[in-house]
C-alpha cells in the first residue's frame, strides 16, 4: 500500500528546500558580491543584471536575500541547538529522577516561559550592546523551556513501558536507560518539535535585527533589510516587500514541515484540521 | 401521525438503514430491538431530521400530513421539540455541563414557547416534579455534574417533554443506568406517555425494558426492519430466525430471573458477528449467519410475510412455510 | 477553594521573585561597569567613582538587589540617566500609550479569531474552513512589523486614508484612533491566527460531544447552538492561549511602537537602550516580564470562573 504524505508536509518540505538551497548557494555563489556598492545603480528596477533591482546603495538584492538567508538559517540552527539540547537535557533529567528534581526543573522551565526572546534579547542588547551572538542567545534561552517540557511529557510515557522496565530490572541506572532508550524513543517528538522552533527562531531573528538588536551592518539580513526598507518607503516600496516573502516562505516552510512531521510520526497528536 | 414510506439512509460505506416503513400513531408505544449497529438510532435520528450530513436519504418521510422528506435543518427546528422530542442513551454527556439544569429546560419554554423567565421557571418546576426529581427548587440552580445518573435521565427528560412532543424517542435511555434506576425510569416514560397522549418510540437490547415498556415492536437486523407486531406476542412466539435468535431458547424472556448483579440477562449472543455495512448481503442481511437458510437468501430480499392481522415478518422461509 | 486561591497566588508571588532574580542577576552580575557605561570613555576616575558610589553599585549585591525590590514596591525605579527623572513618571507618562495599544490589540483579537474559528468550525470540511485555515497559517507566518509595513504601504502611502505612524495624544480623539487603527489591525491579525485555530479545533471537538445532539434534537438553530453551547464550553483551551498570547501581545506592542513610532513604553525600551540607561531597561523589562506572569495567573483564575466542574476539584 502506497502511503499518501501529508500535503502540508510537501508543500512545507518544498519551501524548505527552496530557503536551504538558496542559502547553501550562497555559500560559494551569489550573482554579485552582495555587500558590492554601485551608487550609480542605485534604486535600480529588475533587470537582466539585477534582477530583483538594487537598494538605495546600489547592491543587488538577490544576492543580500540569498546571503541573509544563510544567516538567518544559521542563527536558527545555532538557537535549536543550543536552547533544544539543553532543555532536551534538562527534560530527560527532570523524567529520570522525578520528584521534586522534576518540579524544580518544571517550575524553573515555567519561569523561563515569563521572558519572550525579545525581553532576553532586550536585558543583553542593554548590558552589552546589541549583536547577533545576543539574538542567537536569546532564541536560544527561550528553547530552553520548550524543549524541557517536550522532552519531560514524552519521556515520562517512554518510562512506563515495558522494556525500560525490563531495563530497570537488568540493574541498568537511571542515566544509562535515559541514553539508551528514553532519548531514541523521544527523538521523533524532538525533531518535529525543532522544526517548529526553527520556524519561531527565523521569525524571532528577523524582528530582532529589524529592531537593530540582531545583525549589524553590514551583515545580510532580511529582518534588517526591512528596517532599512521601511525609510525608504516613499522612495522604493518593492524593497519592502522582497525580504518579508523570503520571511513568510522561510516561516511557513518549516511549520508546515513541522506540522506534517508530526502528523506522520504521531498521527494522535495531530490536530483535527 | 409519522410514518416512514421505503425511507433509506445510506453512505458511502453502505446502507445504514435500508427501506424502511414504519407508522406511529398518537398514544402508540412502540419498541424497537436489534443487536448492536442494526439502525435503531439511524431510523430514530430520521424521525427527528438528524440523519448525519453525510448521509444519502430516500424515500417518504410524512409528519402530521406534511412531507419532510427534502426538509432543511430550519423547518426541522420548527418541528423539534414541539412534535417529537428525543432522549438519549448517556445521561452523563447529554446535558451542557457549563448551564444549569434549570436553564437547560428553561430554554426551548422561552424560544420555543416564548414564555416570560418567570413563567418558564415555574413550568421547569412542575416539569421537574412531574418526572419525579426531589426537592426540584434546589436542582434547578444544580449543574449536570451535582447530579446522579438516574436524575440526569429525569432531567433530560424533562427538557425532552418540555414543548409537549407528540412522539418521545428514548434512544436506548436506560443503557447507562443500574438496574433498579432503569426500571422506574421505564415506568416513568410508561406513565408520562399514557397521561400525557403521546406516541412513545422506546429502543433498546434489553428485551424485559421493551416488554415492559411497549404494546408493539419492530425487530431490526442490518438495517432492515425484519419482524413486528404485538410486543407479548413476537416476545413469546417469535416468527423470523432473527428474533428467534435474539430471544435464544427463553419462551419468556420477561419472566427471566434476574442475574446475580442483579440485571436481567441481556440478549444472548448470536453465532457469529454483525457484518460491517460494506460486508452486509444483499438479499436478507441475516443470510450468512441464518440457521434455516435458503439458496435464494443471500441474493434477494424476503418481502413482507403477514403472520397474522398484526404480525408481518420478512423471511423466504417464512413465507414458504405460511403459503404451503 | 481557598487553598486553590492560596496556592496559586503563592505561585504566582514565588515567580514574580524568580523573574526579578533573573532580571537584576543579567543586568547587574554580568560583567560591565555601568558607571563607565553611562558616562563614557573619556570620563575621569573621580567622576566614575563619585557615580558609582551614588549609584550604591559599591554595595554588596544582594543589598543592592533589595533596594531594588523595595523601592521598586514602593513605586521607585530610580532614576533615569538620560532623561534625569524618576524611571516611575516615564513609566506613567507612556504607559496609557501601551495600555491603548494592547487592550484594542487584545480586544480586536479575541473577537476577529472567535468569528473566524467559530465560523470556520461551523463550515468543517467546506470552502469556508479551507479559507480560515490558509489565511491563518498565512498570519501564523508572517512577522507582525512587516504586516505593519505593508499595511502602511497600502493604507498611508497608496491610500492616504490614515496615518503612518505617529501619536499625537488623546486630545484629539479622532486622530488618536485614526493612529490607532494601523497598529491594531497589524497586531491582532497575527495574533488572532493562532487564536482562531485553537477555537476552530476546540469547537470540532465540543461539536461532537451529546449535549449538542441534545440541543439539535430540543431544535436550536445551528448558530444559537455555536454561540450558547459550543463556544462556552470551547472556552477553556481558548482562554489558555489566551494567556499565553497576552504575553505575545504585550511583547508584540515592543515591536508595533517601533514600527510605528508610538510613543510608548516600547519606544521607550529602545530609547534607553541606545542612551545605555541601565535603569530604565531593568524596570521595564521587569514591568514587561510581570505582565505576563500575571496574565497567566489570571488565566489560571479564569478556568475557575468559566468551568463550575473545576470549582468541585479546586
Ligand atoms: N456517520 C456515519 N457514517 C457511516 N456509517 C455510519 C454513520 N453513522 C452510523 N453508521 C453506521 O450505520 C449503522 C447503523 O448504526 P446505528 O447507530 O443506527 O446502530 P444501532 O442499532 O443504534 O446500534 P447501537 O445498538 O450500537 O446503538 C452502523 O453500521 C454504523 O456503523
Ligand atoms: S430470509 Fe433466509 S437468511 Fe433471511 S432469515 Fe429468512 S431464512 Fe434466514
Ligand atoms: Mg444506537
Amino acid at each position: 500500500m502506497k502511503t499518501r504524505l501529508p500535503v502540508n508536509f510537501l508543500i512545507g518540505a518544498v519551501l524548505v528546500a527552496l530557503v536551504l538551497g538558496a542559502a547553501a548557494l550562497s555559500l560559494v555563489w551569489t550573482p554579485h558580491d552582495f555587500a558590492q556598492m554601485n551608487i550609480k545603480a542605485k534604486f535600480g528596477p529588475a533587470s537582466s543584471t539585477y534582477w530583483l533591482g538594487t537598494d538605495q546603495l546600489g547592491r543587488d538584492v538577490v544576492s543580500q536575500l540569498m546571503a541573509a538567508a544563510r544567516n538567518s538559517m544559521t542563527v536558527a540552527l545555532a538557537a535549536v541547538l543550543i536552547g533544544g539540547s539543553i532543555g532536551t537535557a534538562l527534560g530527560l533529567l527532570a523524567s529520570a529522577i522525578g520528584g521534586w528534581v522534576e518540579d524544580l526543573v518544571m517550575r524553573i522551565a515555567d519561569i523561563g516561559f515569563a521572558f519572550p526572546a525579545l525581553l532576553f534579547a532586550i536585558m543583553l542588547a542593554a548590558v552589552f550592546g546589541p549583536s547577533l551572538t545576543n539574538a542567537v542567545l536569546a532564541i536560544s534561552f527561550i528553547n530552553i523551556p520548550v524543549f524541557a517540557r517536550v522532552a519531560r511529557a514524552s519521556a515520562n510515557q517512554v518510562w512506563t513501558r515495558e522494556y525500560v522496565a525490563a531495563a530497570q530490572a537488568a540493574g541498568l541506572n537511571r542515566a544509562v536507560i535515559s541514553w539508551d532508550h528514553i532519548l531514541p524513543n523521544i527523538g521523533a517528538a524532538i525533531i518535529v518539535q525543532a522544526t517548529i522552533e526553527f520556524a519561531v527562531a527565523i521569525l524571532a531573528e528577523a524582528a530582532l535585527s529589524y529592531l537593530g538588536l540582531g545583525a549589524q551592518p553590514p551583515a545580510p539580513s532580511w529582518g534588517r533589510m526591512l528596517s532599512e526598507a521601511q525609510t525608504l518607503m516613499y522612495l522604493a516600496p518593492q524593497l519592502a516587500i522582497y525580504p518579508g516573502l523570503c520571511i513568510v516562505a522561510a516561516v511557513l516552510g518549516f511549520g508546515l514541515l513541522g506540522d506534517g512531521l508530526r502528523d506522520i510520526t504521531d498521527p494522535r497528536l495531530s490536530r483535527e484540521r | 401521525m409519522i410514518e416512514l414510506q421505503d425511507f433509506s439512509v445510506s453512505f458511502k460505506s453502505g446502507t445504514a438503514l435500508r427501506q424502511a416503513s414504519l407508522a406511529i400513531r398518537p398514544g402508540d408505544r412502540t419498541g424497537i430491538v436489534g443487536e448492536s449497529g442494526s439502525g435503531k438510532t439511524m431510523l430514530a435520528m430520521s424521525l427527528m431530521g438528524m440523519a448525519p450530513a453525510a448521509a444519502d436519504l430516500s424515500g417518504k418521510l410524512v409528519l402530521d400530513g406534511r412531507d419532510m422528506t427534502g426538509a432543511d435543518d430550519r423547518g426541522w427546528e420548527a418541528l423539534r421539540a414541539r412534535k417529537v422530542a428525543m432522549i438519549f442513551q448517556e445521561p452523563m454527556t447529554a446535558l451542557n455541563p457549563l448551564r444549569r439544569v434549570g436553564d437547560t429546560v428553561m430554554d426551548p419554554l422561552r424560544l420555543h414557547l416564548g414564555l416570560s423567565k418567570a413563567e418558564a421557571r415555574a413550568r421547569a418546576l412542575a416539569l421537574f416534579e412531574e418526572v419525579g426529581i426531589p426537592s426540584p427548587v434546589e436542582r434547578l440552580r444544580q449543574f449536570p455534574h451535582e447530579l446522579s445518573g438516574g436524575q440526569r435521565q429525569r432531567v433530560v427528560i424533562a427538557l425532552a417533554l418540555a414543548c409537549d412532543p407528540e412522539l418521545l424517542i428514548a434512544d436506548e435511555p436506560t443503557t447507562a443506568l443500574d438496574a433498579n434506576v432503569a426500571l422506574r425510569i421505564i415506568d416513568l416514560l410508561v406513565r408520562l406517555a399514557e397521561e400525557r397522549q403521546m406516541a412513545l418510540l422506546f429502543i433498546s437490547h434489553d428485551l424485559a425494558a421493551v416488554a415492559r415498556a411497549t404494546r408493539d415492536i419492530v425487530v431490526m437486523y442490518g438495517g432492515d426492519i425484519v419482524e413486528r407486531g404485538p410486543t407479548a406476542e413476537v416476545l413469546t412466539t417469535p416468527r423470523h430466525p432473527y428474533t428467534q435468535g435474539l430471544l435464544g431458547a427463553r419462551p419468556n424472556p420477561v419472566a427471566e430471573p434476574r442475574g446475580a448483579d442483579g440485571k436481567r440477562p441481556r440478549l444472548p449472543t448470536i453465532p457469529g458477528s454483525v457484518p460491517t455495512l460494506q460486508d452486509l448481503p444483499s438479499g436478507c442481511r441475516f443470510s450468512g449467519r441464518c440457521p434455516v437458510e435458503l439458496p435464494v437468501c443471500a441474493g434477494t430480499r424476503p418481502g413482507s410475510t403477514l403472520i397474522s392481522a398484526t404480525r408481518l415478518a420478512n423471511c423466504h422461509a417464512l413465507k414458504q412455510e405460511v403459503s404451503a | 477553594m481557598g487553598y486553590f486561591l492560596f496556592r496559586r497566588t503563592l505561585g504566582f508571588v514565588l515567580t514574580l521573585f524568580a523573574v526579578s532574580v533573573v532580571v537584576f542577576a543579567v543586568m547587574n552580575v554580568l560583567p560591565g561597569d555601568p558607571a563607565l557605561t553611562i558616562l563614557g570613555l573619556d570620563a575621569t576616575e573621580d567622576a566614575l567613582a563619585a557615580l558609582r558610589e551614588q549609584l550604591g553599585l559599591n554595595d554588596p549585591l544582594l543589598t543592592r538587589y533589595v533596594h531594588w525590590v523595595w523601592n521598586a514596591l514602593h513605586g521607585d525605579f530610580g532614576i533615569s540617566h538620560s532623561f534625569g527623572i524618576p524611571v516611575a513618571g516615564l513609566i506613567g507618562e507612556r504607559l496609557p500609550m501601551t495600555i491603548s495599544l494592547a487592550v484594542s490589540g487584545m480586544i480586536f483579537t479575541v473577537i476577529l479569531a472567535l468569528v473566524m474559528g467559530i465560523g470556520a468550525a461551523a463550515n468543517h470540511r467546506k470552502p469556508g474552513d479551507w479559507g480560515m485555515m490558509f489565511i491563518s497559517q498565512l498570519g501564523i507566518a508572517i512577522p507582525a512589523f512587516w504586516l505593519s509595513m505593508l499595511l502602511v504601504l497600502l493604507f498611508a502611502v497608496k491610500l492616504r486614508w490614515l496615518p503612518p505612524g505617529g501619536f499625537a495624544g488623546w486630545d484629539d480623539p479622532v486622530a488618536a484612533m485614526r493612529s490607532l487603527i494601523l497598529p491594531t489591525v497589524a497586531l491582532a491579525l497575527v495574533q488572532s491566527s493562532v487564536l482562531a485555530r485553537v477555537t476552530r479545533s476546540s469547537a470540532l471537538e465540543v461539536m461532537r460531544q451529546d449535549f449538542v445532539r441534545t440541543a439539535r434534537a430540543t431544535g436550536f438553530s445551528r448558530r444559537r447552538i455555536l454561540w450558547r453551547h459550543v463556544l462556552p464550553n470551547a472556552l477553556v483551551p481558548i482562554v489558555t492561549i489566551v494567556g499565553m498570547q497576552f504575553a505575545a501581545l504585550v511583547t508584540g506592542t515592543i515591536v508595533i511602537e517601533n514600527v510605528f513610532y508610538l510613543p510608548g513604553l516600547g519606544r521607550l525600551i529602545f530609547q534607553s537602550i541606545s542612551n545605555r540607561d541601565l535603569p530604565t531597561v531593568q524596570a521595564l523589562v521587569m514591568l514587561f516580564a510581570a505582565i505576563v506572569v500575571t496574565a497567566n495567573f489570571i488565566v489560571d483564575l479564569l478556568y475557575v470562573v468559566i468551568d463550575p466542574r473545576l470549582k468541585a476539584r479546586a
